[in-house]
C-alpha cells in the first residue's frame, strides 16, 4: 500500500511544476492529486474556447491568476474563417469578474474582444497586470484607455496584429501620471498618431520598461526622444524609418541606439531605408532576435546588418534576401534557432524567384542549432528536403510552403513525397509540420508512419485519396491540430477515425470533398465532438452528398455552443434535418 | 448570405450534385481545387499563400513603389496584321509621351493613345486581369504595375 503524500508536502512539490501539460498529468494520477493540483493551478491554459464553459474553468481553479484563451481556428488568420464566426471573449471575462476577481493576467488570441469588455476587465480584477491580445478584434482605442486609466498595477499591454478601430491617438494620455508600473508596451498595430510628449513622458516615468513596440506613426525623431528616455530597452519596435533624415539627425540616431546597451530585440522597421541601417551597426552584436519582415531592404545591406549579428537566434526576414544572403547568414548566424523567410510578392504570377531551396539548403548546414524553420518560396525538390533533414535532425517545426500549388519537384518532376518524407523520418522531434507542393497519397503513409511527435500539421492542395487523411489519422499519434484546405479528403476517412478526432483540439478541412450527410452522421456518433459546418448555402437546401464548404470540429465538455451565426451549422441548431441515411461503412 | 472576406473563387461555390462523386475522382480535382496557371484572372488572391492580413496589405501597398525601382519591364508589342511582334522596355520610358514617340518610331507610323477611330493606328494594352484596354486612362507608375503587353491597332478595323 503507497503512503500517501500529506497535501502539505505535496503541494510544496507542485509549486515547482509549472508547465500545464506535466500538471495535466499530475492531475490524472488519484482524485488526491487532482485536488491539490487544481486547488494550486496558477496559470491556466485553454486552447479551445469552445472547449469548456468559463464557470468550470472558474470552478476548478480558485487559484487562478493568469488565463489564456484561444478562440477561431488558425487558418481565421489567413481569411478562411469568416466573420462572424464566433470566438468571443465575454462570457470567459463576465465568468471570471464573478468568480476570480483576483485574475492578474489575461492572454487571448483570435478572439472577439469588445470594448465592454476591456471596461469590464479594467473594472473587475483589482490587481489587474497583464493584458496581451494577439490576432483579436471587435474593439476600439476606447476599449485601450479603459485599460490604461483604471489598471494602476498594470506591468504588460501588448496588442499584437490586432484590428483595433483606431479612434485616434489619446488612449496614451489616459496613463495617470501616477503609473509607473509599466514593463511592456505594444501598440504597433495603430494606425493613429500619439502624442509624443505623452509617450515620453510615460517612458520616463517608468523603469522598469524593457519591451516598448512602436507603431509606424512614431517618426525617427520620436524614436530618438524616446530611445534616450529609455536606454534600458530588451525589446524594441521601431516606428516608420522611412522619413528622410538629415546628417545630424542620423548621428542622434546612432548615438541613441549606441547608448541601448542592453538591447536584444529589434523589429518594426516599417519601409526603412538602407541608409539609416547603419545606425543599427551599434546594437548587432548583442541581437538575439530580429524581425525584418516590413523592411524592404535588398540583399547587399541585408549582409551588411546580419554578418555583425553573430547572437542572432531569431530571424525573419523577407525573401529580398536571397539565396546568396541566407548563404552569409549561414556562415555569420551560427546562433540561430528560428528561421522565417516571407514572400515579398505573394502574387502567384510573380515572375521574380529571389529565394530557391539553396537557401534553406544553406542555412540547414550552417546553422547547427536551427529548429524553426518557416519557409515561403516557388518551389522545391526532393534533393534539398533530403538534405535538410539529414542536416538537421533536430528539428521542431518545419513549415515550408511552395507558392505554387502542386509543384512537384522542379528537377524531376516527381512528388515532393521522398522528401518529407526524409523530414518525417529523420527528424524525429518533431512538433508542427506543414506540407506543401505535388504530394501524393505516399507521402502522408510517410507522415502517418514516422511523424510520432507531430502535434499539429497544416495541409494544402494536396493528395489523390481518403487514404491520405486516414493515414494521418491513425498514424500521428501525438497530433493535437489538424488543418486542411482544397484535398480531396471525405467522408470515409473522417468517419473510420471517428475516435480519434477526440483525442485531438480540433480539425479544420476547408474546400474538401466532406459531404453534410457525413457531418450529420458523425455529429450523431460522436456526441463529445462540436462538428460545425461553416458554409454560405444553408445545408437544408443542397442534398445529402453534396460536400460542404468547411468543417470545423472539436472535442468539447461544454456541450453545443449557443452563439453561432447564421451560416454555422451544428446538429444541435437544426436537429430536425434528421438521421442521415449514409450508411456507416 | 454574404461573407466579407471573399473565398468563393476557390470554393465549392456552384455545388452540382450532377457531379462526379469524389470517391470517384482520383487526381482529378474539378469540383474546386483547379488552380488554373494559365488563367489571366490570377488577381492577388486574400486567402493564399497563408501570410497574416497585415503583411498582406503592406505587400500590396508597397508593390507601386518597388515597380519604380526596377530596372526593366519588358512586354510584347503587336501590331494588328503583322505576326512579328517587338519587346520593349516600359521603364525605359518616362511616360505615355515617350512610349508613343519610340513605337510610332519602331513601326514607322503615326500612333496615338484614345479612341479608335478610321484614320489612326491606336495603342492598346493588356492588364494584368487580362482585359484589353485603351493606354492613357491611368497614371504612368500605375500602367507600368499593370500592363502586361500592347498591341497597336489597325485603323479600318472598325
Amino acid at each position: 500500500m503507497a503512503l500517501r503524500l500529506p497535501s502539505k508536502v505535496l503541494k510544496h512539490i507542485l509549486s515547482f511544476i509549472d508547465s500545464n501539460e506535466d500538471r495535466n498529468s499530475v492531475s490524472l494520477v488519484c482524485k488526491s492529486w487532482f485536488e491539490t493540483e487544481r486547488k494550486t493551478r496558477k496559470r491556466v491554459f485553454v486552447g479551445n474556447c469552445y472547449a469548456v464553459t468559463p464557470a468550470a474553468v472558474a470552478r476548478r481553479f480558485p487559484a487562478m491568476r493568469s488565463l489564456t484563451l484561444k478562440g477561431k481556428p488558425h487558418f481565421a488568420d489567413y481569411n478562411l474563417v469568416p466573420d462572424g464566426w464566433g470566438g468571443y471573449a465575454c462570457p470567459w471575462i463576465e465568468s471570471m469578474a464573478a468568480k476570480s476577481p483576483y485574475l492578474e493576467e489575461i492572454r487571448l488570441k483570435r478572439m472577439v474582444v469588445t470594448d465592454d469588455c476591456l471596461e469590464r476587465i479594467a473594472a473587475s480584477f483589482k490587481n489587474f497586470k497583464v493584458l496581451v491580445l494577439t490576432s483579436c478584434e471587435g474593439f476600439s482605442t476606447d476599449g485601450i484607455a479603459a485599460i490604461a486609466s483604471t489598471c494602476r498595477n498594470l506591468r504588460v499591454l501588448e496588442l499584437r496584429e490586432c484590428i483595433v478601430e483606431d479612434l485616434g491617438g489619446d488612449w496614451l494620455s489616459y496613463f495617470p501620471e501616477t503609473s509607473t508600473s509599466l514593463v511592456s508596451l505594444d501598440f504597433s498595430c495603430l494606425d493613429s498618431e500619439v502624442k509624443i510628449s505623452d509617450l515620453e513622458r510615460l517612458v520616463s516615468r517608468s523603469p522598469n520598461l524593457k519591451s516598448l513596440k512602436l507603431n509606424p506613426a512614431v517618426t525617427l525623431d520620436g524614436l530618438v526622444s524616446i530611445l534616450r528616455r529609455a536606454p534600458q530597452l530588451t525589446e524594441l519596435g521601431t516606428g516608420s524609418f522611412a522619413a528622410e533624415l538629415k546628417p545630424e539627425a542620423f548621428t542622434k540616431l546612432s548615438k541613441a541606439f549606441s547608448n541601448c546597451k542592453q538591447l536584444q530585440s529589434l523589429s518594426g522597421l516599417w519601409d526603412v531605408l538602407p541608409e539609416y541601417l547603419p545606425a543599427l551597426y551599434s546594437v548587432c552584436p548583442g541581437l538575439t532576435s530580429l524581425n525584418l519582415s516590413y523592411a524592404t531592404v535588398r540583399m547587399p545591406d541585408l549582409v551588411e546588418l546580419l554578418r555583425r549579428c553573430s547572437k542572432l537566434q531569431k530571424l525573419w526576414v523577407m525573401d529580398l534576401i536571397e539565396d546568396k544572403g541566407l548563404e552569409a547568414v549561414a556562415s555569420y548566424c551560427k546562433e540561430l534557432r528560428e528561421l522565417r523567410v516571407f514572400p515579398s510578392e505573394p502574387d502567384l504570377d510573380a515572375t521574380n524567384i529571389p529565394v530557391t531551396e539553396q537557401g534553406l539548403v544553406y542555412v540547414s548546414k550552417g546553422c547547427r542549432k536551427l529548429e524553426s524553420v518557416l519557409y515561403f518560396c516557388v518551389q522545391f525538390t526532393n534533393a534539398a528536403l533530403i538534405t535538410i533533414a539529414r542536416k538537421r535532425p533536430n528539428l521542431k517545426c518545419f513549415r515550408l510552403c511552395v507558392i505554387e500549388p502542386f509543384a512537384p519537384d522542379y528537377k524531376t518532376n516527381e512528388p515532393l513525397d521522398k522528401g518529407f518524407k526524409a523530414i518525417a523520418e529523420g527528424c524525429k522531434d518533431l512538433r508542427r509540420l506543414s506540407v506543401s507542393g505535388l504530394l501524393s497519397d505516399k507521402a502522408f503513409k510517410y507522415i502517418g508512419k514516422h511523424a510520432k511527435k507531430v502535434r499539429m500539421l497544416s495541409i494544402a492542395f494536396a493528395g489523390d485519396s481518403d487514404l491520405m487523411l486516414h493515414h494521418l489519422l491513425s498514424g500521428c499519434e501525438s497530433l493535437k491540430k489538424l488543418e486542411i484546405r482544397d484535398c480531396p479528403f471525405g467522408d470515409t476517412a473522417l468517419l473510420e477515425n471517428a475516435a480519434k478526432l477526440e483525442t485531438m483540439r480540433s480539425l479544420w478541412m476547408s474546400s474538401c470533398f466532406v459531404s453534410f450527410g457525413a457531418c450529420k452522421l458523425l455529429s450523431q456518433k460522436m456526441p463529445r465532438l462540436n462538428v460545425e459546418v461553416i458554409d454560405e448555402h444553408p445545408p437544408k437546401t443542397r442534398p445529402e452528398s453534396s460536400p460542404v464548404e468547411r468543417i470545423y470540429i472539436y472535442r468539447t465538455v461544454a456541450g453545443p455552443r449557443m452563439d453561432t451565426p447564421e451560416f454555422v451549422w451544428t446538429l444541435h441548431k437544426n436537429p430536425e434535418i434528421g438521421v442521415s441515411k449514409l450508411a456507416i461503412k | 448570405m454574404e461573407f466579407s472576406n471573399s473565398c468563393s473563387s476557390f470554393s465549392s461555390s456552384s455545388l452540382d450534385s450532377t457531379k462526379p462523386s469524389p470517391s470517384e475522382s482520383s487526381v482529378n480535382l474539378s469540383l474546386s481545387l483547379t488552380f488554373p496557371s494559365t488563367s489571366p484572372q490570377r488577381e492577388a488572391r486574400q486567402d493564399w499563400p497563408p501570410i497574416k492580413s497585415r503583411l498582406r496589405d503592406t505587400l500590396k501597398g508597397r508593390r507601386l513603389l518597388r515597380r519604380r525601382d526596377d530596372t526593366s519591364l519588358f512586354v510584347k508589342v503587336y501590331m494588328e496584321g503583322v505576326p512579328i511582334g517587338r519587346k520593349l522596355d516600359l521603364c525605359a520610358f518616362s511616360g505615355y509621351e515617350s512610349l508613343l514617340e519610340n513605337l510610332s518610331h519602331m513601326f514607322d507610323t503615326p500612333i496615338i493613345c484614345g479612341k479608335r477611330d478610321r484614320k489612326h493606328h491606336v495603342l492598346t494594352y493588356e492588364d494584368k486581369d487580362g482585359d484589353w484596354m485603351m493606354v492613357g486612362d491611368i497614371p504612368w507608375d500605375m500602367f507600368l504595375e499593370t500592363v502586361r503587353r500592347l498591341k497597336i491597332t489597325r485603323p479600318e478595323r472598325y
